[in-house]
């Protein structure tokens, strides 16, 4: 028998990514004309959307620029725990020392952009670094409760009052500037697009990295550790390489946090934000990537409506939405939806041979 | 014929060199074969002993592998045979003794690197990535010995090579009708069959198999078993393998090796073992015993 391997593309590679990445790049064209669109909706302009308005338009692009952050920082979760299988609780470190530093760096020392973003990545780096000293010793949930102990360290360190010139205590770090480019509030479509293009070059590195062979071997991690060592690997600098990548990711999502929000909460460092990630991955249908998005999403919108029409209520009812999520939809909302695609397929072409089979017999 | 190879015996630290020489082997002077066979041996272990607090699960096994030939080793439930693969393997660490590979002492190696010396092991529990599919659990075994793996802004398909080698491997296996499927989906005779190819993928030199027909359908053993056979003779490899099932062990070992309570019982080619009456009375007598009470 000859080979049955499908026959590799000659198309060329736009097109072919054209094609492989249909719905990521529309999802991506709607929301490039979502002010716009929300604009027209609202009975404004298209002029007041470019002008930064104060309107709906406005308001949802803040509310987009939040679920951009959010989904950073759950596709950051997803390559750490969906991809590699490291259960970590301790990932709201990583964000919140990216909004930390960029906090402190604006207000105290009065840096600019550049030089924090680059600081930022380093921290990332160091963190996971950090966290590596305990990864070849510790498996599963020791690991996660290792990773919680160094992150709640890092939740009391700031709040401490010995830092409270610098990081607010518990109040959070307020009074934080922006560069005037970059001002939320008077550039807010500039800042929208900036955050659209960064989430999406982050989305399509991460697709890029789990297609990879590293990402592979990333997967065959998590699918079984012990195998792929049999086989060669070394695991500790694989899982490092994923750990380093979410780290920075993380800390490049809190510092866009910092960038964007008015005040930075000692919250966002807190084991709740973890979760918070762990749930949007989880809904979102773990080790998907694209669940990621739609999770956070999801999750953002979902507490935000539900509060909105619901007011105090709204926790609880949030609480019955995951439970029914996770009942209905055990494997996300991706997960299920790419495992049922081949039924619904089947059953659409069912239907229409069944369809055209009556047509052609009469 | 009756040469069944008792451990204390002094003959019997001399390894035949294959079926056919063992006559001639006899009547040659052991000093000179020793030496000769030093030089050859592919695997060799050195009073190795496992202990797992008072239990001794292996004691003082030291036995020399010839290349290319299939090497047996079998007793009763609880022998040790699997702790001693593990020993081999470097799954375990040894309480005592030594295994060389090639002359190479690799009792104390990390578990990665024993792969890249070339040796492959499979496990008694099926061992494999069970949501990925046959393609990719063997494009994985190939990729483990290759370069590039920390390319991570590279799409694997440019690695054309690894996925050549592991369409090469599959055929070999005969999984080419499920090579798209997830091997979780696969038959246990076809998780085995993968299992092989894993191991294969790497092209070893030794492949240690822990009973690798384990609870697969009887149709389904010969069909294995030449497979194995054909891939020690084609690739000139080494086979170690834990057998259960005594039609296997007689049909295709070269040698065998006799493991009881942790400790060498007897050694020798098929025919000698099956004629030696130590083994039988441990092995095939505690098999009469079973069904006796069954």
């Amino acid at each position: 028998m000859e080979k049955s391997l499908p026959s590799p593309t000659t198309q060329n590679p736009f097109s072919a990514f054209i094609k492989n990445n249909r719905g990521v790049l529309i999802t991506i064209l709607c929301l490039l004309l979502l002010p716009f669109a929300l604009a027209l909706v609202d009975g404004q302009p298209i002029s007041s959307v470019l002008a930064n308005d104060p309107g709906q338009s406005k308001f949802y692009q803040g509310l987009a620029i939040e679920i951009f952050i959010l989904a950073i920082f759950a596709l950051s979760y997803d390559l750490l725990f969906g991809i590699t299988g490291l259960l970590s609780f301790g990932h709201a470190m990583f964000f919140g020392v990216g909004a930390y530093l960029t906090g402190i760096m604006l207000k105290s020392f009065g840096w600019g952009i550049l030089p924090i973003l680059c600081l930022v990545f380093v921290a990332g780096v160091i963190m996971a670094l950090l966290f590596s000293v305990v990864l070849p010793r510790v498996k599963g949930i020791t690991f996660a409760l290792v990773t919680l102990g160094l992150a709640q360290v890092f939740y009391i360190v700031i709040q401490s009052r010995e830092l409270a010139d610098y990081a607010g205590a518990e109040i959070g770090l307020q009074g934080v500037t922006p560069p005037d480019f970059l001002n939320p509030i008077s550039q807010r479509l500039r800042v929208y697009y900036l955050g659209l293009v960064v989430l999406f070059l982050v989305y399509f590195f991460y697709k890029r990295f789990v297609d990879s062979p590293t990402g592979h071997v990333c997967v065959a991690i998590r699918e079984n550790e012990d195998r792929a060592t049999m086989l060669g690997f070394n695991t500790f600098y694989f899982k490092l390489v994923a750990l380093i990548i979410s780290a920075i990711t993380a800390a490049l999502a809190g510092a866009m946090h910092g960038l964007f929000s008015p005040i930075i909460r000692p919250g966002i460092a807190s084991s709740h934000y973890t979760i918070a990630a762990l749930l949007m991955v989880l809904m979102g249908g773990i080790g998907t990537l694209d669940g990621a998005l739609i999770g956070a999403a999801t999750f953002r919108l979902l507490s935000f409506w539900l509060e909105k029409w619901f007011g105090g209520a709204s926790q609880v009812i949030i609480g019955l939405v995951y439970i029914l999520l996770v009942l209905f939809l055990p494997y996300g909302i991706v997960g299920t939806w790419r495992s049922r695609q081949l039924q619904i397929k089947q059953g659409w072409s069912n239907l229409i041979s069944r369809f055209t089979g009556k047509r052609e017999s009469v | 014929m009756c040469r069944g190879l008792i451990k204390s015996a002094p003959a019997l630290s001399i390894t035949p060199l294959s079926r056919s020489s063992t006559t001639s082997e006899e009547t040659a002077p052991p000093l000179l074969e020793l030496e000769f066979e030093t030089d050859n041996h592919i695997v060799e272990t050195k009073r190795l002993g496992k202990e797992f607090g008072a239990l001794v699960a292996v004691a003082n096994v030291s036995i020399k592998v010839q290349p290319n030939t299939i090497h047996a080793i079998i007793g009763p439930n609880g022998a040790g045979k699997t702790t001693f693969f593990n020993l081999l393997s470097g799954n375990l660490p040894p309480s005592q003794g030594r295994v060389f590979y090639k002359g190479r002492d690799i009792t104390h190696l990390p578990l990665h690197r024993t792969a890249h010396l070339g040796i492959g092991r499979s496990f008694q529990i099926t061992n494999i990535f069970p949501s990925l599919t046959v393609l990719e659990n063997i494009r994985l075994a190939c990729q483990a010995l290759g370069r590039g793996n920390f390319r991570f802004m590279r799409s694997h398909k440019y690695f054309k090579a690894f996925e050549e080698r592991a369409w090469e491997v599959i055929h070999q296996v005969m999984l080419e009708k499920e090579a798209l499927l997830p091997a979780r989906a696969l038959s246990h005779g076809g998780q085995r069959k993968l299992e092989l190819g894993i191991i294969l993928a790497a092209d070893p030199e030794v492949l240690l198999l822990d009973e690798p027909t384990a609870g697969m359908a009887a149709e389904q053993v010969p069909e294995l078993i030449n497979l194995i056979r054909e891939v020690q003779q084609t690739g000139n490899k080494t086979v170690m393998l834990v057998e259960h099932n005594m039609n296997v062990v007689m049909s295709i070992s070269d040698y065998i090796t006799v493991m009881h309570q942790g400790q060498v019982l007897a050694e020798g080619t098929p025919a000698e073992i099956a004629a030696n009456k130590v083994v039988q009375g441990a092995y095939l007598g505690q098999l009469y015993t079973d069904l006796k009470v069954n």
